[in-house]
């Protein structure tokens, strides 16, 4: 009883203050989660701003004699006339460990029903990106799990690597799978006691997607052991315009927190293009004049201030790192388009999925030609970049004699023999989804791949012959890739016990 | 209505012309406002409704509400009026006003500025504190 009265006492200690200046404001004008405010002198730039019964707003704009502010939350109950307050704090979220394996909404408060988050600290929404003294370049990669990514188009640690494509062709699915494959890498490292490995932590920040959508991504990395590992930000469709703009802003929040304490964070954005829509709406509420397409003059600002924060910290800063993949969806596959230029131009690369490819079989759907890393590859294992040097090439050789190899005409043996391999490698790239292979795995079926163990194998059956391969090299000669995973590189040795291995598969595989 | 932009520019036009010493005079405001609607330019309605805005958001700048719960007495009021003059400079308009609801102490608004040291805002932020 005495601890319980201690409580009020140090409670009402708390709330007796001398008389404090207050700046306060009237609403004059309210509408579509905009308020117009008259009064507000002293408010600043991104301040939150008190309405009463809990509503907070957001000062976005501020004029000559009033401020526009977006409102959080219900702006129903706003009535015109109605008294609000400065606050003097700028927007801010829960941030830290507490929020793995959370879902939560643009401010940070859980919608998952597993009750309050637990977190120590908060970090404003916005926030100047690192700069240049205290970066470092990319060095370590991300493991998508992905063969086709991680061979060709290799991701590295505080990289931006932009996922574009059209509807269904398999945008988030990418996402998703980087995300299972790095709690895979996690676990194993935490079971095996790896001090050594740092691991990755995913932050996905669905924006003005549909709720179903939202709630199967869920189920697939809880299905997959996936959440303890991951943050997911939910601003979905039936959300207000201005929650799905913070939403990107607030996961990144979150991953700069790991960033900042030296541990490596993904973030994926999930889509930004449903982002710039959101804020051309706010945009337009506020009377803010419009640009090409009627987004606002500052919409590539609005992307590159968010991606400039991810970054790769140099040893002196923590050596922590933020990756993001934010994801656009193109319109009958029209990259020139107005949104999809900016964020092409701001990422360090690009995937692009084709709809042509995925309907033809090839998931993932990945357009080789148009796809690039531009970091990435100083980030890829050496074992990967002796067995995958070539691949890009082979695989652009092959699309070119295939469109001619279609008119049936005849064709001499070194052609036909670089179809028939172009062929196999296709099929080894064929990859079925929440399905990530280890790297060491995939090193060892590209490097068979290359040297033509496949050749023989009718093109149909390659995937069947690659599956079992896979499991034989897992199973029978896991001393080989364990050793692989720890050299990270194929020296004359290992290549010689992997191409022992091969040859006595090849001779037991029918 | 509708106020364009070129309206808006005119009224601050008008507006900045009625101000003295950085103080609005109050026979200019008077003048202006007899002398648009005498020549009616055009948009003149605009003018004078965004002129009017900013002629009040002014008054509103330099008028001091100061609330209580009971009648203050004299010696309290120049006192009260002179710490706000000395913070806001010459020209401020000072009204008292009578309000039961605060039940104790006052509360003064100057502008957007307000200093509450009312009863009823230390309850509410005892209630909020809970």
């Amino acid at each position: 009883m005495s601890n319980l009265l201690q409580e009020i006492e140090a409670q009402i200690a708390g709330v007796k203050t001398s008389v404090t200046k207050q700046n306060v404001g009237a609403v004059r004008e309210i509408g579509d989660g905009v308020a117009k405010i008259e009064g507000l002198t002293d408010a600043m730039l991104n301040e939150m701003l008190d309405f009463g019964n809990g509503v907070t707003g957001l000062a976005l704009n501020l004029e000559e004699t009033e401020v526009g502010a977006i409102i959080l939350g219900d702006y129903t109950s706003v009535k015109e006339g109605q008294e609000v307050r400065t606050t003097g704090r700028l927007l801010q979220v829960p941030v830290g460990k507490g929020l793995l394996g959370r879902v939560v909404n643009t401010l940070g408060q859980p919608v998952d029903g597993k009750g309050p988050v637990k977190n120590e600290t908060s970090y404003p929404v916005e926030k100047i990106a690192p700069g240049i003294i205290r970066r470092k370049s990319v060095s370590q990669p991300v493991q998508t799990g992905i063969m086709a990514i991680d061979a060709m188009i290799p991701i590295g640690r505080g990289q931006r690597e932009l996922i574009i494509g059209d509807r269904s062709t398999g945008k988030t699915t990418i996402g998703i799978d980087t995300i299972i494959s790095n709690a895979r890498l996690n676990k194993a490292a935490e079971a095996a006691g790896d001090k050594e490995y740092r691991p990755l932590y995913s932050i996905y920040v669905g924006v003005g997607q549909k709720q179903s959508n939202i709630a199967r991504v869920i189920n697939v990395l809880e299905e997959a052991g996936a959440m303890p590992y991951t943050i997911v930000v939910v601003a979905s469709a039936s959300d207000s315009a201005t929650n799905q703009y913070l939403a990107p802003f607030a996961g990144c929040a979150m991953g700069e927190w790991f960033m900042d304490n030296g541990m490596d964070a993904l973030i994926i954005f999930d889509d930004l293009s449903k982002h710039a829509v959101a804020y051309r709406q706010v945009s337009l509420v506020l009377k803010r004049p419009s640009g090409r397409e009627a987004y606002p003059g500052d919409v590539f600002y609005l992307h590159s201030r968010l991606l400039e924060r991810s970054a790769r910290l140099n040893e002196k800063y923590g050596n922590g790192s933020l990756t993001a993949l934010p994801i656009i969806e193109t319109q009958l596959g029209d990259v020139s388009a107005y949104i999809p230029t900016n964020v092409i131009s701001i990422t360090d690369g690009q995937i692009y999925l084709e709809t042509d490819l995925f309907y033809q079989g090839v998931r993932p759907a990945i357009s080789v030609g148009l796809s690039v890393s531009r970091v990435g590859s100083a980030a890829q294992i050496k074992a990967m970049k002796q067995v995958a040097g070539r691949i890009k090439l082979d695989l652009a050789q092959f699309r070119e004699l295939a469109a001619f190899a279609q008119f049936g005409s005849d064709l001499d043996a070194a052609t036909q023999a670089k179809i028939e391999r172009g062929k196999r490698i296709v099929e080894v790239f064929k990859q079925p989804q929440y399905n990530p292979i280890s790297v060491e795995a995939q090193a060892a079926i590209l490097w068979t791949a290359q040297n033509g163990y496949f050749d023989d194998v009718a093109v149909e059956k390659i995937k069947d012959c690659q599956n079992k391969l896979t499991e034989y090299l897992t199973t029978r000669k896991s001393a080989l890739m364990a050793k692989l995973a720890k050299e990270k590189a194929l020296s004359d040795a290992l290549t010689a016990e992997l191409k022992a291995a091969v040859t006595e598969f090849k001779q037991t595989y029918k | 209505m509708k106020i364009t932009k070129q309206a808006r520019r005119d009224a601050k036009q008008l507006f900045r012309s009625c101000l003295v010493n950085g103080l609005l005079d109050e026979n200019r405001v008077r003048q202006v406002v007899q002398q648009v609607i005498a020549q009616k330019p055009r948009g003149y309605l605009a003018i004078l409704s965004h002129f009017q805005r900013l002629v009040r958001l002014d008054v509103a700048r330099r008028t001091a509400g100061i609330e209580s719960a009971i009648q203050l007495p004299e010696n309290l009021r120049t006192g009260v009026q002179t710490n706000l003059a000395r913070r806001y400079g010459p020209g401020l308009n000072v009204s008292f006003a009578q309000n039961p609801d605060l039940i104790g102490g006052l509360r003064v608004q100057v502008g957007s500025d307000v200093y509450d040291g009312s009863i009823r805002a230390r309850l509410a932020a005892l209630a909020e504190g809970f």
